[in-house]
């Protein structure tokens, strides 16, 4: 759907024609692949995927391979299936370019790669390629391109690919006509693509440029010169707009209005502006400090502070393993990130929760409890869309019960909305949409958890972050949350009622709140059974643990392999292995509630026995182990939490990056090592640096404040630089 | 020759015509000749060649008999060499087995030298009839382990068989430096995704190196020994032949799954070198 071409003025002989902007250089700000192995592929594509939180695309070769999965997604678009659950929507590959010199196609496999290198930008946001390419009869091509999702404008893609014949004059056909059609409908949602695009080249007796594309066609191109061919793409969806092709096509002609460079230089900006806010600099160790920005590019190209009707699902937009599906990963792994450098990010990831809040209710109330009981996994509607059931590769049919049973995320979903309004004091969120969810997950756990004979209430039957073990009664994280929760509920209706006692009356009257209920979830708080044992000073993690099997995981490494595969799935839940951190989790996230030297024992008598099953797991014993003052130990798991999806060894990575592990991993360097604790003064570091990290900077949000905290190596003050935050 | 061609080795033994179901079978399948190789000291007449081998003429229907002089694996190596083999088919061993011998001298040393695939057959599995249904192809995940995926794909392709391909999650194993490995999802963070995302992976991987069109694959995940699961899935499923990638090496502690699974499996084992 070509909008109109835009004329320049012809070249003047000998003006070169190169790529509208240059990648960085600095080895710490970019993802290089050099000589691609063609069996990688999927795992490349979505580590150098390009997004902006509206629109994600994965890092695909234009021209295709046999083990391409291009695929481009916008958040919020999903489809269903026949007999499946609802997955983000799939569009056709916008940036297919393929081309032929005289005949002889240019790809990968085809011919021979003098030099070839994907270049992911992380500071510029752009996916950068460079290629050398010599087809059978010699001829040699140099191949440029660029690649970008526009954090300035959500709804542009742009590519700009230039072509260099180094040894040959001839003909070379371009193919860069969008597949159609270019207008998709996934469920009930239309998507708009509108593309413009033209080739710009030296001037020519032949051929005057620039020449518009609209369909495949034929270039002469001389020996020496080089000829760019730019692309912009919008996209629309009737999410956005009731006339997405209308806006499409309008917005495709309007931004030919302004030159390519200029349109990459606005969304260059506005990346620097995220980095700016959110990057993490370490001296001392280039692999960490790559590692950290990636993970940061992740998960800024996840987010999108305009829309609240959107999350960032388990593989953020790089990729349809998982379904775009939203998990606790979202509010406990990634959340704060944004809340500390993002959090009009923040504030719309949590207000997706506000929105999905009636189908929380219904679940809830489908189980015959009161309040909200999030869904575990969730789409668009927040609805329930665990898959019930998975054929495993040994072919047993194994039930999933984490839909029914894994509870905890309404407490995750709740401290999420508190810690946001720690950091921000953001009362039109509170008293809109966060003390209501705090009322109605406190509601739920008023329900759930039941008076026993032995005067303490018991929550039984659920599943808690380690899932090898299901049904089981009184999970100690599950509790501890649950008890959080329920003092929190009743923190938020005392401040709610104390500051704004007129938006307090219209909130008691929305919830039909009892006057009585706080008071309530107090006490059952208090009786809520924890599983700790005063003597041994450890939590047992649920009922009955302490009397499982124990299994010395060290006598299987090295392994390949998760733990529940090489036991089996029968015995790993007869035995004290656990998948991630449960009881540990717990002392994350509620660090001042338990004394030093409970946190020690309880890290000590767990972290031995997790197999790490989870992505979400290293991370978090980095944290925890760095807190601790365990360094060794710290590093060894923030080595292994950074090569989730940087390592090549094992295609973690095919399905799209791992969100919630980059998230850890910054929350490993933040909370970690450089030990902050949120107080209501401020960030307060005790910092634990690796001794080969010489300087640890970082600049975080709090209060309306920015803060600038630079961690010199140990024995050196800590700086800490305070002023207003830019809104 | 352009014609396919299948060597056969006999001796005379009654272990040797353990592979004749084998190989005829084989040769049904592909098309191809099979060129009975019997290799003496001396030349002798058709008749007595075929007496010697415990053969009536019946039973070298479509085959074509060869007598050669010299060094049996030489002899059988060079035969393979010069009509361009597709397969050699032939027994472990004919002589009474060493306790933990896999191979007889000459298997040992064709295969080392073959320049195609050699298919084992283990004389006491005495089968009587055979027919290819299933395959099954145990892969470590490794992009080189997949260049055995090739004969094996065309066998079951026209054989009309199932391919059955299995990875087994072995403790004590780390993971494969090779680019483009895939193991079982180190991280199964929650496997009602994670499964059928990784399935899907595996051979699709699979399918870069060969095409799958028109096979019918399955992929199994195994977990332990690897020889013990091979040997293991091979009788739950009625395994007609094992494709088994070898790199070569076989001293020591070289090619332990090769050598175990060669012994044990009840079914007959294709050693591709890759």
């Amino acid at each position: 759907m070509p909008g109109r071409s835009r004329l320049n003025s012809p070249r003047s002989a000998g003006q070169s024609v190169e790529l509208p902007a240059t990648p960085t250089t600095e080895p710490e700000w970019v993802l290089v692949e050099e000589n691609t192995v063609l069996t990688r592929e999927h795992e490349l594509e979505s580590l150098f995927a390009i997004g902006n939180g509206y629109v994600g695309s994965r890092g695909s070769l234009a021209e295709g391979s046999p083990l391409s999965a291009p695929a481009t997604f916008v958040a919020g678009v999903f489809e269903t299936a026949p007999g499946s659950v609802p997955g983000l929507a799939t569009i056709p590959d916008w940036s297919h370019l393929s081309m032929a010199v005289e005949g002889h196609p240019v790809r990968l496999e085809a011919g021979t790669n003098l030099e070839h290198r994907r270049i992911l930008d992380l500071r510029q946001g752009i996916l950068w390629r460079e290629w050398r390419y010599q087809d059978a009869a010699g001829r040699v091509s140099r191949v440029r391109g660029l690649r970008l999702a526009s954090m300035a404008d959500r709804h542009l893609l742009i590519q700009s690919v230039t072509l260099s014949p180094e040894n040959y004059s001839g003909s070379v056909s371009v193919n860069a006509v969008l597949p159609e059609p270019t207008t998709w409908r996934a469920a009930g949602t239309i998507i708009a693509v509108a593309a413009a695009q033209h080739i710009e080249g030296p001037a020519s007796p032949s051929t005057e440029f620039p020449v518009l594309v609209a369909g495949p066609l034929a270039l002469d191109v001389e020996l020496g010169k080089t000829y760019r061919l730019d692309r912009l793409v919008a996209i629309h969806t009737s999410r956005d707009t009731d006339q997405p092709v209308a806006v499409a096509r309008e917005h495709a002609e309007r931004v030919q209005e302004t030159d390519v460079a200029t349109l990459i230089e606005q969304h260059r900006q506005a990346w620097l502006d995220r980095w700016q806010a959110c990057d993490i600099r370490i001296d001392g160790d280039p692999a960490a400090q790559r590692a950290l920005r990636f993970a940061a590019y992740h998960l800024l190209s996840a987010a999108n502070p305009e829309d609240e009707r959107v999350s960032i699902g388990a593989r953020a937009l790089t990729g349809s393993a998982y379904k775009g599906h939203v998990f606790w990963d979202t509010e406990i792994f990634m959340l704060p990130f944004f809340t500390l450098t993002y959090p009009e990010a923040a504030r719309a990831l949590l207000m997706y929760r506000f929105h999905t809040l009636p189908a929380a209710r219904a679940k809830a109330a489908h189980l015959g409890y009161r309040g909200a009981l999030y869904a575990w996994e969730s789409a668009d509607t927040g609805e329930d869309v665990t898959p019930p059931f998975v054929i495993a590769p040994d072919g047993e049919v194994v039930r999933i019960r984490a839909g029914a049973l894994e509870q905890h995320i309404s407490a995750d979903i709740a401290y999420g909305v508190w810690s946001y309004w720690r950091a921000t004091s953001d009362e039109r969120f509170l008293l809109d949409a966060g003390a209501e969810i705090l009322i109605e997950t406190a509601r739920f756990w008023a329900s759930r958890a039941q008076p026993e004979e032995d005067g303490r209430y018991h929550i039984r039957g659920v599943i808690g972050p380690d899932e090898y073990h299901e049904c089981v009664d009184d999970n100690a994280y599950t509790n501890g949350m649950a008890r959080w929760n329920l003092e929190t509920g009743d923190a938020v209706t005392r401040l709610v009622a104390g500051r704004w006692p007129e938006q307090w009356r219209a909130l008691v009257g929305r919830l039909a709140l009892d006057p009585d209920e706080p008071g309530r979830w107090l006490a059952l708080a208090r009786d809520l059974y924890t599983g700790f044992d005063e003597r041994t000073g450890l939590f047992e993690q649920f009922q009955g643990y302490f009397d499982l099997e124990d299994i010395d995981l060290a006598t299987f490494e090295p392994r390949s392999a998760p733990m529940d595969v090489l036991l089996g799935r029968e015995r790993i839940q007869r035995s004290k292995v656990i998948k991630q951190p449960d009881v540990v989790m717990l002392f994350y996230l509620l660090w001042d509630c338990f004394p030093p030297e409970v946190r020690a024992a309880n890290f000590r008598y767990y972290e031995p026995r997790c197999g790490h099953g989870s992505s979400l797991s290293p991370a978090i014993h980095a944290l925890i182990a760095a807190r601790l003052g365990d360094g060794t130990l710290a590093q060894r798991y923030f080595r292994q939490a950074m090569e989730i999806d940087l390592a090549d060894n094992m295609g973690n990575a095919a399905g799209g990056i791992h969100a919630a592990a980059l998230g850890g991993l910054w929350q490993a360097a933040v909370f970690g090592f450089a030990g902050l604790s949120l107080t209501d003064a401020g960030p307060e570091p005790h910092p634990n640096l690796p001794l080969h990290w010489r300087v640890l900077s970082l600049r975080l949000q709090w209060q309306g404040q920015q803060h600038d905290i630079t961690l010199p190596a140990q024995g050196s003050p800590a700086e800490l630089r305070t002023k207003e935050a830019k809104r | 020759m352009s014609e396919p061609i299948i060597i056969v080795p006999l001796d005379g033994s009654e272990h040797a015509l353990a592979v004749l179901p084998v190989a005829k079978a084989l040769s049904e399948i592909g098309g191809a000749t099979l060129h009975i190789l019997h290799v003496a000291e001396g030349k002798s007449p058709p008749l007595a060649l075929l007496e010697r081998m415990g053969l009536a003429p019946a039973d070298v229907r479509r085959s074509a008999v060869h007598a050669r002089i010299g060094n049996p694996a030489a002899a059988i190596l060079d035969a393979a060499r010069e009509t361009n083999a597709r397969l050699i088919v032939m027994c472990t061993h004919t002589a009474p087995a060493r306790e933990a011998q896999t191979l007889g001298g000459t298997a040992f040393a064709v295969l080392k030298g073959a320049p195609c695939p050699v298919v084992l057959v283990h004389p006491e599995h005495r089968l009587g009839t055979w027919h290819l249904h299933r395959l099954l192809l145990p892969h470590d995940g490794t992009p080189v382990t997949s260049a055995a995926l090739r004969p094996a794909a065309e066998l079951a392709l026209r054989a009309g068989a199932e391919l059955v391909v299995l990875h087994v999650a072995a403790a004590g194993a780390a993971a494969p430096a090779e680019q483009g490995s895939v193991t079982p999802p180190y991280y199964l963070d929650q496997p009602q995704h994670e499964w059928p995302a990784w399935a899907s992976e595996f051979i699709e991987r699979l399918a870069c190196v060969c095409s799958l069109s028109g096979l019918r694959v399955s992929l199994v995940l195994g977990r332990g020994s690897p020889a013990a699961e091979i040997v293991r899935v091979a009788a739950e499923r009625s395994t007609d032949l094992i494709i088994l990638a070898w790199r070569g090496k076989w001293a020591g502690k070289h090619a332990a799954t090769l050598k175990a699974v060669v012994r044990e499996a009840s079914c007959p084992t294709m050693v591709v070198r890759v």
